[in-house]
């Protein structure tokens, strides 16, 4: 296969998980693009919604989609670690021995789905935090891997907070992005209710590979990106840091702690997704436009005024991208310069 | 694989339509810039001559060139021109990003299919020009400079002030003339040299000489900045005279160097009573005076008195009592009884100074005219304007004479004011040598005991003698008084 026959196939293979998707989830495909970027970028990512949007259903049928194994853990309060990641146990064999047994928890799934992860206290929550960054977990002082590809996929309800546990910084800071399913418009209120109401479901079929997964991951960190693209994707970042002396005034004034590199990375691997999927060989600046948000607003971490003032991260981020563009070679004329 | 011609012939013409948009832009701000020029040029056309509207037009055209050049000049990157390119053709940054992953080293194998994607859209394009003109703000307001750069080219000269007064000496006088003037300046701005020997309050008054127009003047010596008549019998030259200017309005800032002319020539202690006390009993009745006014005036009357040993100081004393007893007509009656006193001795001291204003002096000046008809000498006339006696050596050039050393200036100073100064002043110098012995004295000899008498007395009393000689000296004065 040579190199555009590669690409091709991931365009292609991008193309049918979503309309595979799209055969269940009416309406979101914004975050249907964006899950799917996730996935192929090799990171996990957070879903936030009220309830009824579909974000489960959305997880579970791109588990359909996908040849891979899949697990689901309901998050509850007395959820503990061993639950999700697997405890000894004692067997006994058939010469009437007994010895301890590792029994794989839930984690040891290629896709995971953590609904409503908030309400798990921090602790359990915890737990997931080696599997999302390492691939592996650690029971009994023995490291065990995870499968490959490990793919996390969390949803929280933004308005039910009591008895709930939001998730902390670390933790955030581990999904590539964060995405919000918002409500519905008319049609798609109705293209659901024709779908879901009639006795005929649709089918989902498997279309991409875990191995496939895997090329595609590798083919996504072949994609070059300019010196420019990359200076400004940094600069977005270091501007959401009020410390920075080029921080736009909105950052100083609302936030108290900037995104991690982590969220530049973030920044950088969903572009390339985006450009590849796009069928481009290259990074563009519209594509760290249009993945700033998701990668960035659950990075950034509102102070006092800000949250007093009801301040919206994706505005924020909006404005600092803007402010960010201003500020670099982007917008002016090159003969002014 | 590396960029393609028509990556490169793309990036080409970007660049020069680049350079081209910076020619007109600085070309736009020269030009502005050039006409503001040229409007000063044209505006001075009176003194340029005919040669301006030329000139006015080559800063216009010379500042356009000059802004034409630099915007030809300046560099334009290939990386900007791709990523002109790239926005302007929505080429999403591959032409920008092909240029700088083409040659790297650490090219993945997708830059390949980049170069060749990019090389295949490069030469679909329909080329276009890409870079937007830009008017600078000099280039919307140019029509203003310009216009009015025309108008004053058709306009007849503006006569412009020349700054220097018209031209009264030759040519070689005038150089001349210059040099004396910039000596003159040296002269008054060299940091003047105090006269150690004199006081402070001399000094003040040889600033007062010169109100009566003497020429003479010292090295050194302020004179020379607030006489005129250097200035006056030559040439007007206005700068000079500015610098002038300024060095008397420096001087006129140290006050404290400045003579008090009110306080040496026209008010002594004694007439500044009696304004005092004119003002205090000016249409008053006697109940209607301050109390408190009339004995402070009583107080410093008595002072004056008793310092200076003269005779109303008694009456001061009587007036004071009067109003502590509830009399103030009594206390207005003594205190006028010691104004009389005061000024008749006033008047006494002037007649002696042949100052103008004593009785001594109307009754002098009339025996003068007397003497005058009579055929006297020379001697017996007045001195001129200007002039002052010098005791024992006859006319001075300064009215009041030289300026006395200043006593205690040295720790064996110890001498009598007066009594070895030269110059005029209250003593008098007994060693009449020269020609001064030949002039007959016009004091009489009791007076002038008299006034040293009471010159010594006050410089026993301000401990200016030595304790020890104060019974020497006091029996000198008795033994001309038994004399």
């Amino acid at each position: 296969m040579n190199r555009d026959a590669r690409v091709e196939a991931f365009v292609a293979a991008f193309e049918a998980l979503r309309v595979e998707v799209e055969k269940v989830i009416v309406g979101h495909r914004e975050v249907i693009t964006h899950v799917l970027t996730g996935l192929f970028a090799g990171g996990h990512v957070l879903l936030e919604g009220v309830p009824g949007l579909g974000k489960t259903l959305l997880i579970k049928t791109l588990s359909e989609g996908l040849e891979l194994s899949f697990s689901r853990i309901q998050f509850t309060p007395d959820l503990m670690p061993a639950d999700i990641i697997g405890t000894n146990i004692i067997v006994e064999d058939p010469d009437g021995r007994k010895h301890f047994q590792f029994q794989q928890g839930p984690i040891f799934a290629h896709i995971l789905l953590a609904d409503e992860i908030n309400r798990a206290t921090p602790k359990t929550q915890s737990a997931l935090l080696e599997g999302m960054q390492e691939g592996a977990v650690t029971v009994g002082g023995a490291s065990r891997p995870l499968p490959a590809p490990f793919f996390v996929l969390a949803t929280q309800n933004p308005i039910e907070m009591e008895g709930t546990y939001p998730l902390p910084e670390a933790q955030l800071d581990r999904f590539l992005f964060k995405l919000r399913v918002r409500y519905p418009a008319i049609e798609e209120l109705n293209a659901i209710i024709d779908r879901t109401t009639q006795s005929r479901a649709a089918t989902v079929s498997r279309v991409v590979s875990g191995p496939a997964v895997m090329s595609f991951r590798e083919l996504i960190r072949e994609v070059p990106i300019a010196s420019h693209v990359r200076d400004f994707a940094s600069a977005i970042v270091m501007a959401t840091h009020p410390q920075w002396e080029k921080a736009p005034e909105v950052a100083r004034r609302f936030v108290r702690y900037g995104a991690s590199p982590r969220g530049a990375q973030a920044l950088v691997l969903g572009a390339k997704v985006r450009a590849l999927a796009e069928g481009r060989y290259n990074v563009s600046v519209d594509d760290i436009k249009a993945l700033a948000a998701p990668a960035l607003r659950h990075r950034i971490i509102l102070n006092f005024e800000g949250e007093a003032e009801g301040i919206d991260t994706d505005n924020l981020v909006a404005r600092i991208m803007e402010s960010t563009e201003a500020a670099t070679a982007q917008s002016r004329e090159p003969f002014l310069r | 694989m590396t960029e393609s011609p028509r990556i490169d012939g793309l990036l080409r013409r970007i660049r020069g339509e680049i350079r081209r948009r910076r020619a007109e832009y600085y070309g736009l701000r020269g030009a502005f810039w050039g006409a503001i020029a040229a409007v000063g040029v044209l505006l001075a056309k009176h003194g340029i001559g005919s040669a301006a509207p030329w000139i006015a037009g080559a800063l216009v055209v010379g500042g356009a060139a000059a802004g034409i050049a630099y915007g030809l000049a300046r560099r334009v990157g290939r990386s900007d021109a791709a990523r002109v390119a790239d926005r302007a053709f929505s080429l999403e940054d591959r032409v920008a990003t092909t240029l700088e992953w083409a040659e790297r080293p650490d090219r993945t194998p997708l830059v390949d299919s980049l170069v060749a994607d990019t090389i295949a859209r490069v030469d679909a394009l329909e080329l276009k020009r890409v870079v937007r003109r830009v008017v600078p703000r000099e280039g919307r307001l140019l029509a203003a400079p310009v216009v009015v750069c025309l108008l004053l080219a058709v306009a007849p000269p503006i006569p412009l002030p020349s700054g220097r007064l018209p031209d009264f000496l030759p040519s070689g006088e005038e150089e001349k003339e210059e040099r004396a003037t910039s000596s003159m300046l040296e002269e008054s701005s060299r940091p003047i040299a105090k006269d150690q020997t004199k006081r402070s309050s001399f000094e003040e008054r040889d600033f007062a000489q010169r109100a009566g127009g003497t020429g003479a003047t010292t090295t050194g010596d302020l004179s020379a900045i607030f006489k005129d008549t250097s200035l006056a019998s030559q040439r007007p030259d206005f700068n000079s005279f500015m610098k002038k200017g300024d060095e008397r309005l420096r001087m006129l800032e140290q006050v404290d160097r400045l003579p008090d002319l009110q306080s040496d020539f026209t008010n002594n202690q004694y007439k500044m009573v009696f304004r005092k006390s004119k003002s205090l009993t000016s249409g008053l009745r006697p109940d209607q005076i301050s109390p408190q006014k009339l004995r402070e005036l009583l107080e410093e009357m008595e002072r004056l008195g008793r310092k200076g040993g003269n005779n109303w100081s008694g009456d001061a004393m009587e007036g004071m009592e009067a109003l502590e007893g509830g009399q103030p007509d009594r206390a207005l009656d003594a205190m006028q009884r010691a104004l009389d006193k005061m000024r008749a001795m006033d008047e006494a001291q002037r007649s002696g100074k042949n100052l103008r204003g004593g009785r001594e002096s109307d009754r002098s000046g009339r025996g003068r005219d007397r003497a005058r008809g009579d055929g006297a000498g020379p001697e017996d006339q007045d001195f001129g304007e200007g002039e002052g006696l010098m005791p024992g050596r006859g006319r001075s050039n300064t009215p009041k004479g030289e300026a006395t050393q200043r006593l205690r200036s040295t720790p064996y100073d110890v001498g009598v004011e007066g009594e070895s100064r030269q110059g005029r002043k209250e003593g008098y110098d007994t060693n009449l040598t020269g020609r001064g012995g030949a002039m007959a004295s016009r004091l009489q000899y009791l007076g002038v005991i008299g006034q040293y008498r009471k010159q010594m007395e006050d410089a026993i009393t301000r401990e200016q003698v030595p304790r020890d000689f104060h019974d020497q000296i006091r029996s000198y004065f008795q033994s001309l008084d038994e004399r």
